[in-house]
């Protein structure tokens, strides 16, 4: 698992995108990040851990190559600007809906 | 997939079922042109699938709503107003 910076990690999603177009799935899973790097021990706790809560974890994968990045509070409003771009650009595959809103529209004049 | 995105039972259902989102999968194929949404939190999980490209913008924003709600650290019901 590669953790990136979030710019890098926007630059390697498109780049799975890309590769996908023909055959296979992208996978975009994203979950809170405590910000723990060691296991939490069945008794007890760990000393001097504080679990953060404004941060999330965004991973992606096309079933091979994995990517990740951590996303906190204060870079969330440039992130989220940049990967729901990315988002609506790559994701233009599906089916438009053409036939029933010119007949919905020709309903309406009636 | 009959209905949009937000009209669908999955917007009403996860206001009303889903406590504190845990985890969001995002799955997309371009080869079969579908796009589906999973919302879990460890308890409930709800699944939207659809081939359409009117629900992908909605679906994209509903993303974006809950990666704010994930990081943001005041209550949910404050976060989810800005819909």
């Amino acid at each position: 698992m590669v953790l990136l910076e979030s710019e890098q990690f926007l630059t390697e999603l498109t780049r799975l995108f890309q590769k996908c177009r023909t055959s296979g799935s992208v996978f975009i899973v994203f979950n809170t990040d405590d910000g723990r790097t060691k296991p939490v021990p069945r008794k007890g706790h760990i000393e001097g851990f504080e679990p953060a809560d404004n941060k999330c974890l965004l991973r992606a994968t096309d079933g091979k190559k994995k990517i990740s990045t951590v996303v906190s509070s204060k870079e969330v409003n440039k992130f989220q600007m940049a990967y729901s771009n990315l988002l609506r650009a790559n994701m233009d595959g599906l089916k438009k809906k053409d036939k029933k809103s010119k007949n919905k529209k020709s309903k309406a004049t009636q | 997939m009959s209905g949009s995105f937000l009209a669908s039972d999955f917007r009403n259902t996860f206001e009303n079922c889903i406590l504190f989102v845990v985890r969001v999968v995002l799955k997309y194929r371009h080869c079969d042109g579908n796009l589906c949404i999973k919302v879990t939190d460890d308890v409930v999980c709800l699944l939207y699938r659809t081939d359409q490209a009117q629900d992908v913008k909605k679906i994209e924003k509903f993303h974006s709503q809950l990666m704010r709600l994930m990081v943001a650290k005041e209550s949910r019901s404050a976060a989810m107003e800005t819909d």
